[in-house]
């Protein structure tokens, strides 16, 4: 080992300082603000000792019905989108793994290619499409939007995942006489949780938060939390920060926690298991 | 001969057999992406606006778009902003990785600190930094001044308004990037570094005849990733400036947005669209061929 240099010590102390200010103080600054009360929030410089108050939290949950609505909008569509990518990327992602053929690559290649389409692209068409089919402004235009385009990563995903798992493991089911369809539930399913767990948490924290889709698609009875809270940031007689704060502390929180107790399968997924998170 | 027809039958019996699992995928992406794609190359050859049958116009659409003043603007500041954001979050992502790397205490933590931005919405974060920059009365403009430096006039000048957006997209991106270039680096092998301690390399030598080369692959991956998905960038624009003062921070996605939204001119809108679709394919070609390669060992 070579000695400890205290200059060195001391510049990676700073480098780490400089970057959790980076990275947390943003976040920070909204928690803190939110529970300011009044016109602390604008106080300069802001305070760091002050009196917590739920009072914008009072205001947002008797003024904004309309944003609990949308964390409900957003709830629902997050778990639809999260159970289709996984179901639909898992069963691909099993073939893509066990079988071999010059069509088979083509596909999966194809799978890959067509997500260089820029959604916004796709909104176009899709508006007029989902106009027709009278789906505009529902749960299932999100849920199917949202899935689409995870699903091609999600196969990948799940492909790598699933390479892990002995195929000694299927041909000893299939010499048993299981069907594909058993040895994906009975022998792939089991042991390729920590692939579907992965996929899941970048589905989640996507569907949660994700906003182009939402704004073009919905307007009132589907309108997710984002969309909400991007309108009250909008609204003509002037931006009530300690409402707006609060609000996207509540959106936040939830996918904040997760992401932070999902850490492991996060990384995992990013990385195909290279670092332990 | 009967084997090989054998052999095509057993082929098109698994075809058979493996098509139920790949179908909700495939069909979510055909009728999803590809089917619209397609009618979008028959929108931008003609005329329509919401609710009217379109009219065949040729490329009229396409002209119109690259004799566009507000085009050519938005494309400039799209291209702006890739090579800003993407370069800065890959220098910033190297160093950082390399500091983790070096030996850090309490990483887990530091880690999960690291990562918590990748779980703020695109809003959420508008909202912090609408506040956090506001030219009147924000906390860092006001600590800016207070060092005598000047504040960022983002929302009156088109440098600041277009600095402000890609510094919000490099606060939400950066977890991303950095963690694809830190595998990168975990998984070189600690012997490598012994070995070139003993042969007397200095650690500058050492990061650039071991470290560097090594990381290029995820250093090259993750800036075609980046590439690709600043240069579709919306949110972040829309929810600052929404491409003002006077349309002079629009990017490409919000001038194809305004287009068809705002002007119901969906036929301009659908040619902004293929546009960006063929730049988005140049700039995927590398990547898409590197994957290829790398398919071919995987069926190999």
């Amino acid at each position: 080992m070579p000695p400890r240099n205290p200059a060195v010590v001391a510049g990676k102390a700073i480098a780490v300082g400089v970057i959790l200010l980076w990275s947390l103080f943003p976040i920070g600054f909204m928690l803190m603000s939110s529970l300011k009360p009044g016109q602390e929030i604008f106080a300069v410089p802001p305070r760091l000792v002050f009196e917590p108050t739920l009072q914008h939290y009072g205001a947002l949950w008797e003024k904004w019905a309309v944003f609990f609505r949308g964390l409900g909008n957003s709830f629902i569509v997050t778990l639809g989108a999260t159970l289709l990518t996984v179901i639909a990327s898992t069963m691909a992602g099993f073939v893509y793994s066990r079988e071999r053929g010059r069509a088979l690559e083509a596909s999966a290649l194809f799978l890959i290619v067509v997500r260089l389409l820029p959604p916004i692209v796709l909104t176009l068409p899709l508006f007029t499409i989902a106009n027709m089919l009278a789906i505009n402004d529902t749960h299932l235009v999100l849920i199917l939007l949202y899935a689409t385009f995870f699903v091609s990563l999600g196969t990948l995903l799940m492909r790598t995942f699933i390479d892990y798992i002995p195929r000694e493991l299927d041909e000893a089911a299939m010499v048993d006489g299981a069907s594909r369809l058993t040895i994906l539930w009975r022998v792939i399913r089991p042991l390729s949780k920590q692939g579907m767990l992965a996929l899941a948490v970048f589905v989640i924290v996507y569907a949660w938060n994700e906003f182009l889709f939402a704004f073009v698609f919905t307007s009132t009875r589907a309108k997710t939390a984002p969309l909400v809270i991007s309108e009250m940031l909008g609204s003509f007689d002037g931006v009530d920060w300690g409402v707006l704060f609060a609000a996207s502390s509540v959106q936040l929180l939830p996918i904040l926690i997760f992401v932070i107790f999902m850490q492991k399968h996060l990384v995992a997924g990013l990385t195909g298991g290279a670092i332990k998170g | 001969m009967p084997a090989a027809v054998r052999g095509a039958g057993a082929r098109l019996s698994r075809l058979g057999a493996t098509l139920p699992f790949l179908a909700p995928a495939q069909l979510l992406v055909l009728t999803v992406i590809v089917l619209p794609a397609l009618h979008i190359i028959w929108l931008s050859l003609s005329t329509s606006t919401f609710g009217k049958a379109p009219v065949f116009v040729g490329l009229a659409n396409y002209i119109h778009v690259f004799g566009d003043t507000y085009f050519w603007r938005a494309l400039a500041n799209t291209i702006i902003i890739v090579l800003v954001v993407v370069h800065v979050e890959l220098l910033l992502g190297l160093g950082m990785a390399l500091l983790f790397a070096s030996g850090l205490p309490a990483r887990r933590l530091l880690l999960a600190a690291v990562l918590a931005p990748y779980a703020v919405s695109e809003v959420s974060a508008a909202v912090i930094w609408r506040f956090l920059f506001d030219p009147d009365a924000g906390p860092v403009t006001m600590a800016l001044h207070a060092l005598g430096l000047p504040g960022f006039e983002w929302s009156v000048d088109p440098a600041h308004g277009l600095a402000i957006v890609a510094l919000l997209s490099i606060w939400l991106h950066l977890p991303f990037t950095f963690l694809i270039i830190y595998a990168a680096r975990l998984a070189v092998p600690e012997e490598l570094y012994e070995a070139a301690r003993i042969d007397g390399a200095s650690k500058l030598q050492s990061f650039r005849r071991v470290t560097l080369p090594l990381l290029m692959p995820a250093i090259l991956l993750a800036a075609l990733f980046r590439y690709i998905f600043v240069f579709r960038l919306f949110s972040e624009v829309w929810l600052m400036t929404q491409g003002g003062p006077a349309r002079s921070t629009d990017v490409v996605a919000v001038y194809l947005y305004l287009e068809a939204f705002r002007f119901n001119a969906f036929g301009t809108a659908a040619a902004t669209g293929w546009i960006m679709v063929m730049i988005s394919m140049i700039l995927g070609a590398g990547y898409l061929w590197g994957l290829r390669r790398e398919m071919r060992a995987h069926a190999a």
